[in-house]
């Protein structure tokens, strides 16, 4: 079930019209975990057994680790990691068409199981749950209380990847005069506006950069689709994730902000900081800083920097393309660190801005092993943006319609200033609901969120 | 400002710009043609062009091969082209039959046989209905894109179709996508769907034909290698065992050497106009043989 269909609109509203109801308010939670049950076994509930695995597995192993962290936390990392490079990276090793992989049929069977969605999410939300429990050496929790936090629905697919003890304390009788109604209503009308009206029509475009398709395109229409794909990535992650925030507002959890203008940072530094921020969080708290993070000298830094970032490209996916993007990153920020002293000391408009335009054109052109995760195609979509197109029938493209759906990006990151300095706040609600208006009048065709795959 | 009151005029933004478009819609109609970013969008513009206007006296419908043969090529007036790029000829010809007027010719491309029928097409072009709602931005840029670039007409292009001709044919290096194709002309077999599309096609043809319309079927040359490849051979062989008769084949009568093909499969501008012509040459001498 995706956020943009009209079946997930209604199980919404069935599920929000009982949460509120007094008489169910002692089973709040309960509701909540069925809820996601059956939102994450609607279509799939071959996977439910694997989420009930991981959930449960998480669970015992929280409860062992309670009494003895040094044996059993490290155990319950690595079931965790296991369930997730099983499912993610079994595919480097088998071919799921041949009839039988192995002779054990059980095995055979998970073998040939699809890649769960959003694993890669509730893996992460597992291993936080381990780390943050047991480092505080709290009575273990409920084990519907793990159950939520792990599966809720408006994060289980794709985020933000909420650190437990962010969540756990916020599990407690909710009532509905306690919702901040208009903010909520905000984050979801702003997330469907940025999926329906921006990612929808630009993947139109965009999926011309699809191998073989790329070679019917103009050498300039290259450069124009990378950018596209730029706003593109960020309208469809950035729209899911606020889709999540208003929905867990509606319920009475606040979600963490997954992003903050990623496109007009100064610094690739910078950069993490704004994109994926829940992602770059977690990779920070669990991974670069057990790693040593810069205690340990300049080198060791830049070792952890490009081993933390060479992780976070292949946390995407099993993909030369995906261990490229990441490790490019890493030497950004390596080969950034020892300037940055020196950058901050220059202070004014016009660099800053010419800061901002490197920074915003080298992420957007490592979006390209994104796109195309196959090295090789990625590589010739790269040599011909360099090289003029021979092709008699390129592919057309509106430049006039591009701009027009790329435009709620671009004002969103250079700003509004009537509206952000308060004169046109009278304005705000009226401009919310043309936004709902235009997104169902220009959505564009449906498409899967990008980070499900993931 | 409380929330019920910043719900209500979010409500009442929402239905304003969404009263607007309605009324625009009723008042303009919603057959503004659209800017085409997907083949998909080029083949609703076209239909949607088909049922607003005059019924043709000419109609094509065939597969991306067809598709190439632009309207403005052929000096025939009236002359409707209903090819759908990635599309079946099935459906073209099935959304012609299903209109209560009908051409008095429809010439059905037999080249791609292998694609299924896009039912949904057939039923959204088989019936009068117009959406409620136009989509702004793409109508806004629609009107923006025909007034700096209006449809050409025949009488206008005629001079460049002419230099184009009259150049030599292009030296464009099509190797590699020449051999892709010819991969997957020989990796397919189409002898199933080109038996039921043939079928379907037979029996199209008889509707339309007791109707007082005239059928004529056609096959645009492909390049030398794709022509004898598994799929062109096999779809070859199916059409003209249920079509027999030469007097239901449109000749396209071309000196094969002039054409040169983007991927041996889809044939370039100047070789499209070099077929149109030879097309229209076959098609007088057809009217005057009847």
């Amino acid at each position: 079930m995706t956020f943009t269909s009209w079946q997930f609109g209604a199980f919404v509203a069935i599920v929000f019209a009982a949460y509120y109801l007094p008489a169910l308010r002692a089973f709040q939670v309960q509701l909540l975990v069925f809820a996601s049950l059956f939102f994450y076994g609607y279509g799939q509930p071959e996977l439910l057994a694997l989420l009930a695995v991981a959930v449960f597995g998480t669970y015992l192993f929280l409860v062992l680790a309670l009494r003895s962290r040094r044996l059993w936390l490290p155990a319950g990392i690595a079931f965790n990691l296991a369930l997730l490079a099983f499912f993610k990276y079994k595919l480097l090793f088998i071919d799921p068409a041949s009839p039988s992989l192995v002779d054990f049929a059980p095995l055979d069977f998970l073998l040939k199981l699809p890649l769960p969605i959003g694993i890669s999410f509730f893996v992460f939300h597992n291993i936080s749950l381990l780390v943050d429990l047991t480092r505080q050496k709290a009575a273990p929790p409920s084990l519907v209380d793990v159950f939520l936090y792990i599966i809720f629905f408006p994060q289980l697919v794709s985020g933000p990847i909420t650190r437990a003890e962010m969540f756990m304390p916020q599990i407690k009788p909710k009532y509905l005069a306690d919702i901040p109604l208009v903010d909520a209503a905000k984050w979801t009308l702003t997330g469907f506006f940025f999926k329906l009206y921006v990612a929808n029509n630009l993947n139109e475009m965009t999926s011309y950069m699809s191998f073989p398709l790329y070679e019917t395109l103009q050498t300039q229409d290259r450069w124009l689709l990378v950018f596209l794909y730029s706003y593109q990535i960020y309208a469809d992650f950035f729209g899911y994730s606020a889709i999540a925030i208003g929905l867990g507002l509606l319920f009475g959890y606040r979600l963490p902000i997954n992003f903050d203008l990623p496109y007009i940072a100064t610094s690739f530094s910078e950069f993490w900081t704004r994109w994926h921020i829940s992602l770059s969080n977690w990779l920070r708290t669990y991974l670069y800083i057990p790693l040593g993070g810069n205690r340990h000298g300049v080198w060791r830094t830049y070792l952890n920097l490009m081993i933390v970032m060479g992780l976070g490209g292949l946390w995407h996916g099993a993909g030369l393309g995906y261990l490229m993007w990441g490790l490019l990153h890493g030497l950004l920020l390596v080969l950034e660190r020892p300037l940055l002293a020196r950058l901050a000391a220059v202070d004014f408009a016009a660099f800053r801005v010419a800061r901002m335009t490197v920074v915003f054109f080298c992420v957007t052109m490592l979006w390209i092993f994104f796109k195309l995760p196959n090295f090789d195609h990625a590589v010739g979509y790269l040599a011909g943006m360099f090289t003029p197109s021979t092709n008699p029938n390129p592919t057309k493209l509106f430049y006039s319609l591009a701009l027009l759906y790329s435009l709620p990006v671009m004002i969103q990151h250079l700003g509004f200033r009537p509206l952000s300095e308060g004169r046109l706040r009278w304005a705000e609600p009226y401009l919310y609901g043309s936004m709902a208006a235009l997104m169902y009048l220009e959505a564009g065709p449906d498409t899967s969120f990008i980070y499900f795959q993931f | 400002m409380s929330a019920v009151r910043w719900l209500i005029k979010c409500s009442a933004g929402a239905a304003i710009l969404l009263i607007a478009c309605g009324f625009a819609t009723a008042r303009f109609g919603s057959g503004l043609q659209m800017p085409a970013t997907t083949t998909r969008d080029g083949t609703l513009i076209t239909l949607s062009r088909y049922l607003r206007e005059p019924v043709p006296d000419v109609v094509l419908v065939g597969s991306s091969l067809t598709f190439r043969l632009k309207e403005e090529y052929f000096a025939t007036p009236s002359l409707r082209n209903l090819a759908l790029a990635g599309g079946s000829p099935v459906t073209g010809l099935k959304i012609v039959a299903n209109r209560p007027q009908l051409p008095g010719l429809i010439l059905v491309e037999m080249n791609v046989l292998s694609r299924s029928v896009d039912a949904p097409l057939v039923e959204r072009y088989s019936r009068d209905i117009e959406p409620l709602f136009f989509r702004p931005v793409r109508a806004a840029v629609a009107a923006y894109e025909q007034r700096r670039h209006a449809p050409l007409t025949h009488e206008q292009v005629a001079p460049e179709l002419r230099r184009l001709v009259g150049r030599p044919p292009s030296d464009f290096d099509n190797r590699v996508y020449a051999d892709r194709a010819l991969q997957q002309f020989n990796a397919e077999d189409p002898t199933d769907e080109a038996r039921i599309n043939t079928k379907r096609i037979e029996e199209l043809i008889r509707m339309v034909e007791q109707r007082g319309a005239r059928v004529l079927l056609i096959e645009l040359p492909y390049s030398e290698a794709i022509e004898s490849s598994r799929s062109a051979a096999i779809t070859r062989k199916i059409a003209h065992a249920a079509f027999p008769d030469s007097k239901r084949w449109l000749p396209v009568e071309v000196n094969r050497s002039e054409l040169r093909w983007t991927d041996g499969v889809h044939l370039d501008e100047r070789s499209a106009v070099i077929v149109t012509q030879a097309m229209e040459r076959a098609l007088a001498s057809a009217r005057m043989a009847k």
